[in-house]
């Protein structure tokens, strides 16, 4: 007995010497009002998809390692087929000044860009390696994958990546094999210094390799899907009032060349396609924080080994203004054209308009220690 | 060989590998200890100037071992070197900025001309990125005196821009009270590292845009968030401009909580020992470069308090403990007359901690060097009951000499003080 108390209060004592973690609060509330034109999705009085929390909890290790643990959930579509809550980021990070390790659900490599659209999934078909396992019933299986991902950071700027993931299989939802592989290579400019960088901000290649089981083909290689990326930010205008850039995207989807007509979204994910899009951003700032911005980008996909012309075209313009620290008021226009198979997947040619309040927000509150990209560890002595 | 033998045995041979009497009165120890204080920074003469270099740079630095953070050093060095010159001595001081961060010199306690006091928009503007100003003015009052950055003060002291400025009278009445040899000045500051670090960020990357839009002679009063008066300020507002402490611009969740705590830069166990022998009297010029108030007690002693601000008092008088607030500085002598070891802190014990745990911070030590050897063998004099074979301890009672005196190493090390402690 006197035992079990001596041990009880170690562990008591043990646990109130902890030190409390940095605690980092990511928020992001998308609320819009949708009117469509031509059309089979309804209007929308109310949409708050894509509206999600993610909190965040680091340490340092003992021998000068970080630990993160992250958990987000999110709203997703009505129709998603996911529930009321989608939980999008349960991971654990480990990470030194050039090694960073991630094991668990989160974004997976299959999008090397992050444009400037209203939702996160408003381009979701020309700017996301599409997941060849998904049947296309919601866009957060495209997005979201349980990965297990190595990335090693040259020179502050190179970051070569290597990583595995399980890709959610909507035929088989119970299988959390390895479905996936892929290695990328980026060259980014750190965030803090992004604003003043002339020309090239990011520039970066990814391969993606879903291993699906292709009829006829028993070779692992042979049978899967492979995406190539490209990606690249410009900065066309580097300037802390008045700032332009330039975000483009391709993707190249080597295909099977046996599917040459869109039965389903299996087929749409595995036949060969070339995707391009790109969006011009205007930024406008004053007094250090950002007062406006005004974007517009377009995109092409073209599915070439059809038998039947069913090309994919995409116009987007939108335009947000600050009311306030971390509200803005924004208005977004998108305009999608498909033909052929593609009009009988995803439905005719469609305008959308929408009128949105928009609140974002990330602070890590208990700061403990400067981030891999502060300013004082990048062009300083990088402290431990 | 009854267990206090060995004890003793063991104790005099370990020390014996080592510089006998032990590690702090070695000479070694007094050598290494000169390099916590700030040395005296050299001048040249220009006809009957005075002439100082002073640069600021970002520096890593390390109050305790293991522990680093970015600061701003003077000449990098915290605090920065002592200017140590006579009264009415004409001083001129080059200041170099080489940081991508505004600064300024502020001389703390001198009489200056107003233009040379380094108050921005006050008295001069700042020193930009890569400039450099010169300082003039000549050395006067007499006293312990210090200079520090006034420029984003609430960051850039505690980040380390400071050091000691001593204006010797030729015929100083303290030292012709109380006649000595050896001084030492000791800057204390208080630190919050996580403050430094999220502001020196985020001043770093604005002053990179604010200097771009600069070049470009697109940088405004707005952005700037300085006016050149009251009207300027007022018909800007009317215009829709908000001030920065509203909410449109950035803040920090909360004031600086220190979790630093420093004597000359250096937190327990890296903090200085002031070195006295018995019939001595030493000269301590206190300075409070921090912005916190620190109440320092001495050990043992009573000490004359014989200067405050600098101006020498007509009629010190004796204390042990003294509250050195924010800006101050006091001069105090300590007479040799209590051989020993003695501990001289701030008696606010969360001051007496690094990154909230005790011991650390501010605690140092006054060390009498003509202290026998044989004083600092803990098992000779201690009344520990450890040591008492005849004491209690429950069933180590039990425990053979061998056992006992090898549980004592295990626990205590060698068998002499003083000792590092980083956890009680």
């Amino acid at each position: 007995m006197k035992k079990i108390i001596y041990i009880a209060i170690l562990i008591s004592g043990l646990a109130n010497a902890q030190i409390t973690p940095e605690f980092e609060i990511g928020a992001k509330g998308v609320f819009s009002g949708n009117l469509n034109f031509n059309s089979e999705e309804s209007n929308a009085v109310t949409d708050f998809s894509d509206t999600q929390l993610l909190m965040g909890l680091s340490q340092k290790l003992y021998n000068n390692w970080r630990a993160q643990f992250v958990l987000g959930l999110q709203f997703p579509d009505a129709n998603s087929n996911l529930g009321e809550v989608f939980y999008n980021n349960i991971f654990m990070k480990l990470e030194d000044q050039t090694n960073v390790i991630k094991v668990g659900r989160t974004l997976a490599q299959t999008n090397l860009n992050e444009f400037p659209t209203l939702r996160d999934d408003d381009a979701q078909q020309f700017v996301y390696a599409l997941n060849p396992f998904s049947d296309g019933v919601n866009t957060e299986r495209d997005q979201y994958a349980n990965v297990l991902d190595y990335t090693h950071i040259f020179k502050q700027r190179f970051f070569v990546s290597i990583h595995g993931e399980n890709f959610y299989d909507s035929l088989e939802p119970d299988d959390f094999r390895l479905n996936s592989m892929g290695l990328s290579l980026v060259y980014r400019v750190p965030e803090s210094q992004r604003w003043n960088r002339n020309i090239v901000q990011q520039i970066g290649l990814s391969y993606n390799n879903y291993f699906t089981d292709r009829p006829g083909y028993s070779n692992d290689f042979d049978s899967s899907v492979k995406n190539l990326l490209f990606s690249t930010i410009l900065n066309l205008k580097p300037d802390p009032i008045d700032f332009v850039d330039f975000k483009f995207q391709a993707i190249q989807n080597f295909g099977w060349d046996e599917i040459t007509e869109l039965n389903d979204y299996f087929d749409y994910t595995r036949t060969q396609s070339t995707s391009l899009f790109g969006t011009f951003r205007f930024l406008k700032q004053k007094l250090e924080r950002p007062h406006y911005q005004i974007s517009i980008g377009g995109g092409y996909k073209s599915l070439g080994n059809l038998s039947t012309n069913s090309d994919q075209l995409i116009f987007i313009t939108n335009g947000f203004y600050r009311m306030g620290q971390n509200f803005d008021i924004g208005f977004q226009y998108r305009y999608t054209e498909n033909e052929g198979f593609t009009q009988n997947l995803f439905g005719k040619n469609e305008h959308r308009f929408q009128l949105a309040l928009v609140y974002s927000f990330s602070q890590i509150f208990n700061k403990q220690f400067g981030d891999r990209e502060d300013l004082l560890n990048l062009e300083h002595n990088y402290i431990k | 060989m009854d267990r206090r033998d060995f004890l003793a045995t063991g104790a005099v041979s370990t020390a014996g590998m080592l510089f006998f009497p032990g590690n702090l009165l070695a000479k070694e120890a007094k050598t290494a200890n000169q390099t916590r204080f700030a040395q005296p920074l050299p001048y040249t003469m220009d006809g009957e100037w005075k002439e100082f270099e002073l640069y600021i740079d970002l520096h890593t630095h390390e109050p305790a071992p293991g522990f680093k953070y970015h600061t701003l050093a003077f000449n990098d060095m915290i605090p920065g070197p002592e200017i140590r010159v006579n009264s009415g001595d004409k001083v001129r001081v080059k200041f170099i900025n080489k940081t991508d961060l505004n600064h300024t010199i502020h001389w703390h306690g001198i009489f200056v001309p107003w233009r040379m006091d380094g108050v921005p928009y006050v008295s001069q503007l700042p020193v930009m990125p890569k400039n450099e100003f010169i300082y003039e003015f000549v050395a006067e009052p007499e006293g312990t005196h210090f200079y520090h950055c006034h420029w984003g003060t609430l960051m850039h002291m505690q980040a380390g821009m400071f050091g000691s400025l001593i204006v010797e009278n030729p015929k100083d009445p303290i030292k012709e009270k109380f006649p000595y040899e050896r001084e030492y000045t000791l800057v204390y500051s208080s630190h919050d590292t996580n403050y430094i670090r999220e502001e020196m960020n985020g001043m770093l990357e604005r002053m990179k845009q604010r200097s771009y839009l600069m070049k470009q002679g697109r940088f405004t009063s707005e952005q700037w968030g300085v006016f050149d008066n009251k009207e300027q300020f007022l018909a800007s507002m009317e215009n829709g401009y908000q001030p920065p402490y509203v909410t449109n611009r950035r803040s920090n969740a909360e004031l600086p909580q220190a979790n630093w705590f420093t004597v000359n830069g250096k937190s327990y166990p890296s903090t200085p020992y002031l070195f006295i022998k018995s019939g001595e009297n030493i000269r301590v010029r206190l300075i409070n470069a921090g912005a916190e108030t620190h109440h320092l007690h001495l050990h043992g002693h009573d000490f004359w308090m014989v200067a405050d601000d600098g101006v020498p008092l007509e009629h010190p008088w004796k204390r042990n403990t003294v509250p050195l607030t924010p800006g101050k500085t006091f001069d105090i002598i300590i007479e040799g007359n209590n051989r020993g070891v003695w501990t001289f802190h701030d008696h606010d014990t969360r001051k007496v901690t690094n990154n909230g745990l005790y011991p650390g911070g501010n605690l140092l030590a006054l060390v009498y060097e003509d202290l026998p050897a044989d004083e600092l063998i803990i098992s000779k004099h201690s009344g520990n009951p450890m040591y008492n074979p005849n004491a209690g301890m429950g069933d180590m009672k039990e425990m053979d000499n061998q056992k006992m005196g090898n549980m004592n190493k295990m626990m205590f090390g060698d068998d002499k003080l003083p000792k590092i402690a980083l956890d009680e």
